[in-house]
């Protein structure tokens, strides 16, 4: 603790506190009360967490979260409206039709079997948002947790806590993926067991770095003084200032679990045919490249366009709320 | 001060604070003892370093048990000894009995939470009020440290405030489960001179109201003489010279303490320039034996550097206590020393 004097700044003296002062005006902003406001908008503003709020700045700050984030956000409502708006059934075999290129009655064409292209993109983009997401809230909850934990409490507990999590991370998650599913078998729910197995030191360690700076921070010591849990301490005073950073990471793992999924799916570690998946639709487009070479072009740029709208959105987000954490109030 | 002459809120007993450098536990704080009565306030005055920070957080029992223990000594609390209670039961104490507020109000306020809330959490947390309930009562508080327009300021962020209605916000936190006993270390360093006036005058009011004892640190005698009824002068990790503030102005009688209150700058006096101490307080891993201050002082003798001297009261005043050999030969209140 410094004890240095602090040079008396006359100056500052009376805009910087509430001192009202005979020629001074006051300054406005800060100690006045030039915003009126009802009971009721206290209560809203107090509902809206800061952190969302950093969210919600750094948006606006970036022209490419925006891109990011409709394009993601049209996806998922193609996604989610794929029974109403898909032309056909995804499993629907037409033998006369097989191996397709782009026509009216099919817009991406038709795979081997005769399915519809589009129709299958759109079923399989259900399943590839639904495993990504669900494996990446499971990885960001487990990581998230594990990091606090092991920044907060620091030590020993941190260090081996901290040396699992690399021992985690050292497996690529293809390896990760092949053992979970050589172990417990191919499955939507193993799928995401293995993705969120690859996700959570990830987690852990974006977790862990701004814990331990907050930590150390006064108002933390503050707490302690004021005598409350750590457990208390942990999940009031410090997740608020690093949940912007865990849910930016979020979304660039969130493109990472769709590309993981398929990989997998590429490779027949993931969900079964004749479900549509994208991965499993490059892997027969790959099988018929010479005979019709959009079964494995719509697929692939599918998954291209989801990756790209989540990577831009995380970076934009990540660029914007960036200085603001690390530089502290 | 109907209860001052009854037992201390807080007595500290030769507390002892070490901490590992080095690879040796050394002693921040050696051999403290002061007493606190309820309605008063002791200050606490010594340079950086000289162990009043540590002092504090001793008797929070927030001592940082990767490399500092309370080594020795009694801290006790309305009766109750502080040293060897459990977590648990410190955390019961924490911010419900005893509270602090720390000196830099800039950020010992959470960014991301309103004021409001972290007002009202001390309440729901400590007294298990209800929501509403502690945000009325929070509300209030705010109004008691003179926020202005306390409503509307309720659900703001610590940023929307400049740092001395911070370290009023602090206050009230501090504040808001009625302590028996506040620890304001160094709270108006990091202020300017009005708002440290501001804050001083507010601290004084609040003490008075709830009636508690305060124990304010500092190095700035000038707010001492301002807020205090007592004073405890630190120096390397011991108190040197106790007294009551006035006794201690008009008597400083610890050469440290003398030359402490000459290097004030005063308005009324030309001397043409500042005096200072010379020489530099010792290191925590190399204390010299006998005085401490020896090294520093005018007036060294052999005997200065050769044995430890003893916090003595003075002849005439027995509530004013000095350790040093040449202006408070024990020898002379030998017999008194103890019941003093």
């Amino acid at each position: 603790m410094g004890e240095a004097g602090v040079p008396h700044e006359f100056g500052r003296a009376f805009t910087d506190d509430n001192v009202p002062h005979p020629t001074l005006p006051r300054k406005r902003g800060r100690d006045d009360d030039c915003t009126p406001m009802s009971a009721d908008s206290v209560v809203l503003r107090r509902g809206s967490s800061y952190a969302f709020q950093q969210l919600a700045r750094a948006f606006n700050a970036n022209a490419t979260s925006w891109i990011g984030l409709i394009a993601f956000l049209v996806i998922v409502a193609l996604a989610v409206l794929a029974p109403l708006i898909s032309p056909y059934d995804p499993l629907d075999q037409d033998i006369l039709a097989r191996l397709e290129g782009p026509s009216v009655a099919h817009w991406f064409g038709t795979d081997s079997y005769g399915r519809d292209i589009l129709s299958r993109l759109l079923w399989g983009a259900r399943l590839s948002l639904v495993i990504s997401t669900v494996s990446i809230l499971a990885a960001m909850l487990i990581g998230g947790v594990i990091g606090i934990l092991s920044g907060y409490v620091g030590g020993r507990f941190d260090m081996v806590v901290m040396q699992a999590m690399d021992v985690l991370l050292s497996f690529p998650s293809l390896i990760m993926g092949l053992m979970v599913v050589a172990m417990l078998g191919a499955s939507m729910g193993n799928l995401m067991i293995a993705i969120a197995l690859t996700a959570i030191a990830p987690f852990a360690r974006i977790a862990r770095a701004p814990t331990i700076l907050v930590k150390e921070r006064d108002y933390i010591e503050a707490c302690r003084a004021l005598g409350y849990s750590d457990l208390r301490i942990m999940t009031i005073h410090i997740l608020p200032n690093i949940v912007a950073e865990i849910l930016v990471m979020a979304s660039l793992w969130l493109a990472t679990a769709i590309r993981i999924e398929a990989s997998l799916s590429f490779i027949g570690l993931g969900v079964r045919p004749p479900t549509a998946t994208w991965g499993g639709m490059i892997r027969e487009g790959f099988e018929n490249i010479l005979d019709s070479a959009s079964l494995s072009i719509f697929p692939s740029l599918a998954i291209l366009l989801v990756v790209f709208s989540l990577n831009m959105l995380g970076d934009g987000l990540r660029d914007a709320i960036d200085p603001k954490l690390r530089g502290g109030e | 001060m109907t209860t001052a002459t009854d037992a201390p809120i807080l007595a500290v007993e030769n507390l002892v604070t070490a901490f590992r450098t080095g690879g040796g536990w050394h002693p921040a704080v050696r051999d403290v003892s002061f007493a606190v009565q309820r309605n008063e306030t002791l200050a606490i005055v010594g340079e950086s370093g000289c162990g009043k920070s540590v002092t504090a957080l001793s008797i929070m029992g927030l001592v940082p048990p990767a490399n500092g223990r309370v080594a020795g000594g009694h801290i006790r609390f309305a009766g109750r000894d502080l040293v060897g209670l459990d977590e648990e039961e410190m955390r019961k104490i924490r911010g419900d009995r005893i509270s602090m507020i720390f000196q830099e109000p800039m950020t010992s306020l959470n960014p991301v939470l309103t004021i409001g809330f972290q007002i009202a959490e001390a309440l729901h947390y400590h007294r298990d009020m209800g929501r509403g309930e502690a945000n009325a009562a929070a509300l209030e508080l705010l109004d008691q440290v003179k926020i202005p327009s306390a409503r509307q300021r309720f659900a703001d962020y610590p940023h929307q405030f400049s740092g001395g209605m911070r370290q009023r916000v602090m206050i009230a936190m501090a504040l808001a489960c009625r302590p028996e006993l506040l620890l304001a270390d160094e709270p108006t360093t990091a202020l300017d001179v009005t708002i440290q006036a501001q804050v001083l005058s507010l601290l004084a009011e609040l003490k008075a109201a709830y009636g508690m004892a305060m124990i304010f640190i500092t190095h700035n005698l000038g707010v001492v003489a301002s807020i205090a009824d007592r004073v405890a002068v630190m120096y390397a990790g011991e108190i040197v010279e106790i007294a009551p503030v006035n006794e201690l102005f008009a008597r400083p009688t610890h050469p440290y303490t003398e030359l402490l209150l000459r290097s004030i700058p005063r308005v009324d006096r030309d001397t043409g320039g500042l005096s200072a101490i010379t020489g530099q307080v010792p290191a925590i891993g190399a204390m010299p034996s006998g005085c401490r201050f020896a090294a520093r002082c005018p007036l060294r003798e052999p005997i200065c550097t050769a044995r430890d001297p003893l916090l003595v009261p003075l002849a005439d005043a027995p509530d004013h206590r000095v350790r040093c050999w040449l202006r408070a030969p024990p020898s002379e209140m030998a017999s008194e020393a103890g019941h003093a």
